[in-house]
């Protein structure tokens, strides 16, 4: 358990900046999840961490040490990559002792933490074969065994569900959970999915080109964002992102006007984007005594439990929600609800949220 | 019918002419050695008396055939252990992280042994080996010998400089063979591996040799096949001299042949030859098959 501070880091690949001064403080035994689109720079970051890349500007310190300098061995970590990088030519136990051969533990020691962590992870049947006779969700299993076997201060992961099935990927990322509740691990956690930034995370940090949009507990980004950009990243489906026209008494959307609360700072013939997640805006039969606006539903996803649905306001494409057993007819315009005391409201111009 | 018959034909209509050429220029000759051998006074002589097995006992017999059996297995060994160790030590120095320049340079350098033919390869290393030549000088200017040696003549030296020539002369091949190798193993290997705590040998030997082994056991056995009957280098280089102390089994069937006229024996090394040789490539096909 280790605490892990990143101060202003920034990495150049010849003149293109790829990080733009980073700053995240990681308390011990946290679970932190870096997550963003592709390019964003997470990978860049974590991989700045283990030592497998250099340094540009900036610093990193893993428990009380600066690590810049250290080579990947010497700073504590242990690292799952997203294709495993498993050892073909070694069987899992030989993948898994393999760190602790180099660093020329005790033979029996070796054994005993090895059978140890493969018991936890169920691995014990399949010690003697080759990864290539492994599953997908065993190999996973094998990679996270061969970091948990080193006992590292640190635990790094890079997109280590991202070549799962559905399933598997959700199994598995109760199971990593678990792990850390077990262990009580330091954790850098790399993904491009947001349930699992959710689900896993006590901190999550998003990414953008570069640079930390926001980052703090999952609650704080999923119920506060500071910008447009992670209001639209996290959740699924989106938040509805919508450019509006203030009027004296609410919003005009294209051609329906809806009566509700608008910041103070917010003047009428103001534009404003205006955010609303799926979950708020639910036919009106369903929440009487909200603000309403009938529309046209063009398109039903059932999901099962609950039916998205879609519908047009003015220019916009918009997707509201109900529950899967109310009965609903595309191309026919309909009553919805809107919910805007959980409104968002942001500045087009800068992105950034209105309070 | 006919429709069917010619759809069917098409194939081997146009496999004809290739099937003539490898019929003229491969059958034709390889059932002629293998007649060959088992008559005697052939070519030289209008009508060869037919001795069937005889000129292959007469060869178990003959120590000359011995002898260059052995130079012939120490030639094959010595130069593809050479080919192995100097080609995967230059692949692993072509693919390390350098300036691409740089690096595009010694790649094109390094391959160029292989594009001279054996004759401008085997005359420059007469002239550099001789007692006379640039070797001998260097070596003596660095005081590491007093007197100029006979690297080609001497019979202690023969073999070695020769080993040192087709080491040399084969090397490219095997580099480039794993330099596409390397770039085969994932980069992500290396990176556990570095972070496990592995340094440049524990890489090499727990990373890169098993990723490279299906390689390295194709090539091997390749170049086993091609350096086993090896000619124009070692005939070029030593004439198998000086005695019969760099003499392999392709220099003593051209000798056999050419110089003595004993065509029969000459055809008998020839066939003993090809025995071998086609053992090692059903070896190296088997090989190939398994790893389809």
């Amino acid at each position: 358990m280790s605490r892990i501070e990143i101060r202003n880091l920034v990495k150049m690949y010849g003149a293109h900046q790829a990080l733009h001064g980073i700053d995240i403080s990681i308390q011990p035994g946290e679970f932190c999840v870096l997550v963003g689109p592709s390019g964003c720079g997470k990978s860049t970051t974590l991989r700045m961490v283990a030592g497998l890349e250099t340094i540009s500007g900036g610093e990193i310190a893993i428990g009380e040490r600066v690590v810049n300098g250290l080579r990947p061995k010497e700073r504590g970590i242990a690292m799952v990559f997203q294709n495993y990088a498993l050892y073909p030519a070694k069987t899992v136990y030989n993948n898994m002792a393999f760190s602790l051969q180099l660093s020329r533990m005790p033979k029996p020691e070796i054994d005993r933490r090895v059978r140890e962590v493969a018991d936890i992870l169920e691995l014990t049947p399949l010690l003697e074969r080759k990864p290539g006779a492994l599953s997908g969700g065993q190999r996973q299993r094998v990679a996270m065994g061969r970091a948990i076997v080193r006992d590292p201060e640190v635990f790094l992961f890079d997109e280590p569900l991202s070549n799962l099935d559905a399933k598997l990927r959700g199994q598995m990322r109760a199971e990593i959970k678990r792990l850390h509740q077990r262990l009580q691990n330091t954790i850098i956690y790399v993904t491009h999915d947001q349930v699992e930034a959710m689900t896993l995370a006590d901190r999550i940090v998003i990414m953008r080109d570069g640079k930390i949009e926001q980052q703090g507990t999952p609650d704080a980004i999923f119920h506060d964002p500071d910008t447009v950009f992670v209001a639209g990243f996290m959740g699924s489906p989106p938040m509805n992102l919508v450019d509006c026209m203030v009027t004296p008494t609410g919003l005009k959307l294209g051609d329906s006007e809806i009566a509700c609360a608008t910041p103070d700072g917010l003047r009428a013939g103001a534009r404003v984007i205006c955010g609303i997640r799926p979950d708020d805006i639910r036919p009106a039969a369903d929440q009487p005594g909200r603000a309403t606006a009938t529309v046209p539903v063009d398109l039903i996803e059932q999901l099962g439990t609950e039916k998205l649905v879609h519908f047009r306001a003015g220019q916009h494409s918009m997707i509201g929600k109900t529950g899967g057993r109310v009965d609903l007819a595309e191309g026919a315009p309909h009553p919805l609800a809107f919910d805007m005391a959980h409104a968002y409201f942001f500045d087009p111009d800068t992105e950034r949220r209105i309070r | 019918m006919l429709r069917q018959m010619t759809t069917r034909g098409t194939p081997y209509l146009f496999l004809l002419p290739g099937l003539v050429i490898l019929g003229a220029l491969l059958s034709v000759p390889l059932y002629k050695v293998v007649e060959y051998s088992l008559y005697d006074n052939v070519i030289v002589e209008r009508n060869p008396t037919f001795v069937g097995l005889a000129n292959y006992t007469n060869l178990m017999t003959d120590p000359g055939y011995w002898s260059a059996g052995f130079n012939t297995v120490v030639f094959t060994v010595g130069s593809v252990l050479g080919h192995m160790v100097v080609g995967i030590g230059l692949a692993l120095l072509v693919n390390a992280d350098i300036a691409p320049r740089a690096r595009t340079f010694f790649r094109s350098m390094l391959i160029l042994p292989w594009i001279f033919t054996a004759v401008v390869v085997a005359l420059n290393w007469q002239l550099l080996l001789n007692p006379f030549g640039l070797i001998n000088y260097m070596l003596q200017w660095m005081g590491l010998t007093s007197e100029p040696l006979d690297w080609l003549g001497d019979p202690d030296l023969a073999m070695w400089s020769l080993l040192l020539i087709s080491t040399w002369r084969g090397y490219p091949f095997i580099m480039v063979s794993f330099l596409s190798g390397l770039q085969t193993v994932p980069r992500e290997l290396y990176e556990a591996a570095e972070i496990d705590g592995a340094g440049f040998w524990h890489k090499f030997w727990h990373v890169t040799l098993p990723q490279l082994k299906p390689v390295i056991f194709g090539v091997a056995l390749l170049d086993l096949i091609w350096t086993f009957q090896l000619f124009p280098l070692v005939w070029l280089s030593t004439g198998g001299g000086p005695g019969r102390a760099t003499e392999v089994l392709s220099t003593l069937t051209f000798r056999l042949a050419f110089v003595d006229f004993q065509f029969s024996q000459a055809a008998t090394v020839a066939v003993s030859i090809l025995i071998i040789s086609a053992a090692f490539t059903l070896l190296y096909l088997r090989n190939e098959a398994r790893r389809l």
